[in-house]
């Protein structure tokens, strides 16, 4: 079994609904980063999209005075995950180090029973053999970190775990801790109103901690108990403007 | 026993009262209830022919089965986290409320596929009345089947076929399975 | 001042028309055991290029819309069915519901009937048991189709292994594969033990290829007294046991859903909801085939009559009753409770797209039973019980397409709403089943005795009619 590390993270993430401006481009560098396939026009309108992270949009308001509200929702990586316990081969697991869920491919038979239990609709699943369909040299675009997945596994978002593991690799390369804001998942480095936090909720004096502790700051489903670690700010229309 | 020559008495079905005479006067010539077998085909408890109760170890086959299958469920819910811990759902790694689903259905398992193989073991062990059998037992007959001394031959005869027996003297064991 | 009542009808004939009216009933029809043999054994024999028509048939249609088209989706992916986001789970799950469901009425019918001593159920125990276990055969195939990776389905099986790893037993995935295992051998061996002694009819009455298969699996059965006490203490023991497994087999499929956080699965009624269900599902396949084998087997008129679907009819009613209060259990107390989730499912159900699936169902679980099932002449017509059960099975399957897509696509964000329409592989898949199911029973009843004989035998010593007073009335004893 891996080692265990001496020091013991537990990453979060909080998106401030107020800077979000629905522009998808976290959406898209997931997509570039986690290698997630196309699927096509036909397909994505039957509901097969394949995205970890999404631009919930709704509208608010009577016409001629609508709005629309963005949420960017991607799995929430539960502390009382209602994926995790129905997984009937524990390909879905909680990590002890990272306090995050993972999503284990190679022991993933397809049941599909994680991704009806999941309440914010956050997993996927590889309905055909999409990457082993892109043609020679397209290929080349995948990132080597990342693995590919076949027909028949469901995959989700992972917090970028193989930017975590990288950065903790530099750090203990390096001989010192991980500094807070040296890991950042895709989608809160292509962040173009930096509404995406990311960071160490173990360390209450990292940036994210100090966002998650916002009046602003609610979680969704939180009636569920599933106790993500996602915190989501808002004050438009209930604090001050 | 190859000496012993054994003796089928057959019954039409509906001449219970007619068998369970015979058996009696089969008693009364001092054959003894070991040396005497009925053969039907339709289910008569032993009561209703004045017979023995018969045995049969199924009962504690099928709870030791049931054992077997408490202790396998024991295994896997309890110890196969504690081989490999995994945790999910912020569940602990051993929660009983799960386990009664693995225990019933284990132990029912057990119990079920014991009492079978129970039944299976005690139909093809050796039985040690007279081996004798008839296909016309199975289109409604009652057999008595028993172990007779040769000097006996002549009053069976009468008495038998007196109550409405059809004999069948020296009747041979047929191989009716593998062995 | 003590007045003696007369009796008001010409006694003289009534006794002799009572007894008529009573020989109507298998029980008080007794015929010479070897007449009954002969039955059986012709009916097994004779078949008709009609028959082996109908068998090649299926079987063409199992090849290629069950294997064929299972095969396709193995190499193909998933994709080619009409699952997606959000809702994971569609008609193939519906069709392993519907047939661990259908697979209740053997257990039903042989056990709890066997227990209750319902004399009624002698003639047609087999014919349910074989369709309980050809039910789990169809039924248990679906766990392995729904597989993203069928292949490594075995990861599911406890054993020991190079990885270390054992399967999650706090999955209800992984009961579902416990509870299935563990029914589909109990009423395999339960379908076994009671066959035995009509192996061993068999095998006295047959030669040849036949011979040697019941002689193999008559295992030497001469009918000596401890053979039978052994039989009827293994038969007493599985009855017993086999129901608290049936029981469980359901509730446990129940808690598939039931354990979710899902809007509308998370009803801790589904457990006896999902049980009345199957037994309402499968008491009505056991009335479709039994008018099915009347109607195609010869000298099956004998064995089973008006009175038997009269009698199964019966328990229909009850327990379409007993669906329609759980039913209702379920619905009003999601409606009044104020979570906005389960409530818009309700009216989803009611008024969304596919609501026409809803209606039928209430109308043909309801309302056409409770039309027409307690009318004892429509009860005791054949063909119109088979009408009638038809529908409540397909009833029962659009029950099940409402719990499980119709629920999964509107969950708690708006946003990820979607609708679910079955594609062709789907229905393919499901099609083949039942046409496996279909053959399985028509191969079966070429080499297994439908009716258990020596149980009907049984029944009809038990049966006689008594003298009170001025009348004869029907009386049975317990022989066991």
């Amino acid at each position: 079994m891996a080692e265990q590390q001496e020091t013991r993270e537990r990453w979060g993430m909080v998106i401030d609904l107020d800077l979000c401006t629905g522009c998808n481009a976290c959406v898209t560098a997931c997509a570039m980063e986690n290698n997630i396939p196309w699927v096509g026009e036909e397909e994505a309108g039957y509901g097969r999209n394949m995205f970890w992270i999404r631009v919930q949009r709704t509208w608010q308001g009577e016409y001629p005075e609508v709005s629309p509200a963005y949420q960017p929702v991607m799995c929430q990586q539960c502390g009382r995950a209602p994926c995790e316990p129905v997984c009937p081969v524990f390909a879905t697991v909680h990590s002890e180090e990272e306090q995050i869920n993972l999503q284990v491919y190679n022991r993933c038979i397809g049941t599909r029973y994680c991704a009806n239990n999941c309440p914010y609709t956050a997993r996927s699943f590889n309905w055909y053999d999409y990457t082993y369909q892109i043609p020679a040299p397209m290929n080349y675009y995948l990132n080597p970190s990342v693995t590919v997945r076949r027909r028949g596994v469901m995959e989700k978002c992972t917090f970028c775990v193989q930017r975590i593991h990288a950065g903790q690799e530099q750090a203990r390369a390096a001989g010192r801790a991980l500094q807070d804001g040296e890991v950042m998942p895709a989608c809160a480095q292509a962040c173009p109103a930096d509404a995406i936090i990311f960071g160490d909720l173990s360390d209450p004096e990292s940036r994210v901690s100090k966002a998650a502790r916002s009046q602003r700051g609610t979680t969704l489903l939180e009636e569920l108990g599933t106790q993500p670690k996602v915190t989501y700010l808002k004050g438009g229309g209930y604090y001050g403007g | 026993m190859s000496r012993r020559i054994i003796h089928l008495a057959l019954f039409p079905e509906d001449a219970l009262d007619q068998a369970a005479e015979a058996l009696e006067t089969l008693r009364g010539m001092g054959i003894t209830d070991r040396d005497m077998t009925v053969i039907s085909g339709t289910p008569f408890s032993e009561k209703m022919l004045g017979r023995p109760m018969s045995w049969t170890r199924i009962p504690i086959i099928g709870i030791s089965g049931a054992l077997v299958g408490f202790l396998t469920a024991l295994f896997l819910n309890f110890g196969t986290p504690l081989l490999y811990p995994i945790r999910v759902g912020g569940m602990a790694y051993q929660t009983l409320p799960t386990s009664f689903v693995v225990f019933f259905e284990l132990t029912m398992l057990g119990l079920l596929i014991s009492t079978f193989l129970g039944v299976f073991v005690e139909m093809i062990s050796p039985s040690f009345g007279p081996q004798g059998y008839d296909p016309r037992i199975t289109d409604g007959h009652i057999g008595v089947l028993f172990w007779a001394p040769p000097e006996l031959d002549p009053r069976l005869h009468e008495s038998l076929t007196g109550l409405g027996a059809e004999i069948i003297h020296g009747a041979e064991a047929k191989k009716l399975w593998l062995f | 001042m003590a007045v003696e009542a007369q009796p008001v009808s010409p006694a003289l004939n009534q006794p002799a028309r009572e007894e008529e009216t009573l020989r109507e009933q298998l029980m008080f029809d007794p015929r010479p055991r070897e007449e009954l043999n002969r039955m059986v054994m012709e009916s097994m024999h004779s078949t008709s290029p009609r028959y082996w028509i109908a068998v090649g048939v299926l079987a063409a249609l199992v090849l290629v819309c069950l294997l064929g088209m299972w095969g396709y989706m193995i190499f193909t992916g998933m994709g080619i069915a009409g699952i997606r986001k959000p809702i994971y789970w569609g008609v193939f799950i519906v069709t392993f519901v519907f047939w661990i469901g259908i697979s209740h009425a053997g257990t039903f019918v042989s056990a709890i009937l066997r227990v209750f001593k319902a004399e009624f159920r002698r003639p047609f125990t087999r014919a349910a048991e074989l369709m309980t276990t050809f039910g789990l055969a169809a039924g248990a195939l679906y766990p392995l189709i729904h597989l993203g990776r069928v292949w490594v389905f075995y990861w599911m099986i406890p054993y020991p292994n190079a990885r270390w790893l054992w399967p999650n037993f706090r999955s209800p995935l992984v009961w579902d594969f416990l509870a299935i295992t563990t029914y589909l051998l109990s009423s395999t061996i339960y379908l076994y033990l009671p066959l035995l002694p009509d192996l061993a009819m068999a095998r006295d009455r047959t030669q040849g290829w036949r011979h040697a298969i019941y002689k193999t699996l008559a295992l030497g059965w001469r009918g000596t007294e401890a053979e039978w006490f052994r039989l009827r203490k293994a038969i007493n023991i599985f009855a017993f046991a086999i129901i608290p497994v049936m029981f469980s087999v359901h509730t446990i499929v129940s808690w598939d859903f039931a354990v979710s956080q899902v809007g509308g699965w998370n009803s801790t009624i589904f457990g006896p909801y999902f049980i009345i269900g199957a037994i309402l599902s499968g008491v009505s396949a056991v009335i479709t085939i039994l008018v099915v084998l009347r109607a195609t087997l010869k000298h099956m008129d004998y064995f089973i009559r008006p009175e038997h679907l009269d009698a199964l009819g019966k328990l229909v009613l009850v327990f379409s009753m007993a669906w329609a209060y759980f039913f209702f259990n379920d619905y009003l107390v999601s409606w009044y409770g104020g979570y906005e989730v389960t409530r818009k499912i309700l009216t989803l159900h009611a008024t969304g797209p596919t609501a026409w699936v809803w209606y039928c169902m209430l109308l043909f679980n309801v309302v056409i039973p409770w039309l027409t099932l307690w009318n004892r002449k429509i009860r005791r017509t054949p063909w119109a019980m088979f009408i009638i059960t038809v529908f409540i099975n397909v009833g029962m399957y659009f029950e099940r397409y409402t719990i499980i897509p119709m629920t999964l696509g509107h969950q708690r964000f708006p946003f990820d709403w979607g609708e679910y329409s079955p594609r062709l592989p789907e229905i393919s898949i499901a099609f083949g089943t039942l046409c496996l199911f279909i053959l399985l029973y028509l191969l079966a009843s070429r080499l297994i005795p439908l009716v258990p004989v020596w149980e009907v035998r049984e029944g009809q010593e038990a049966h006689k009619v008594v003298r009170v007073g001025k009348t004869v009335v029907p009386s049975v004893s317990e022989l066991e």
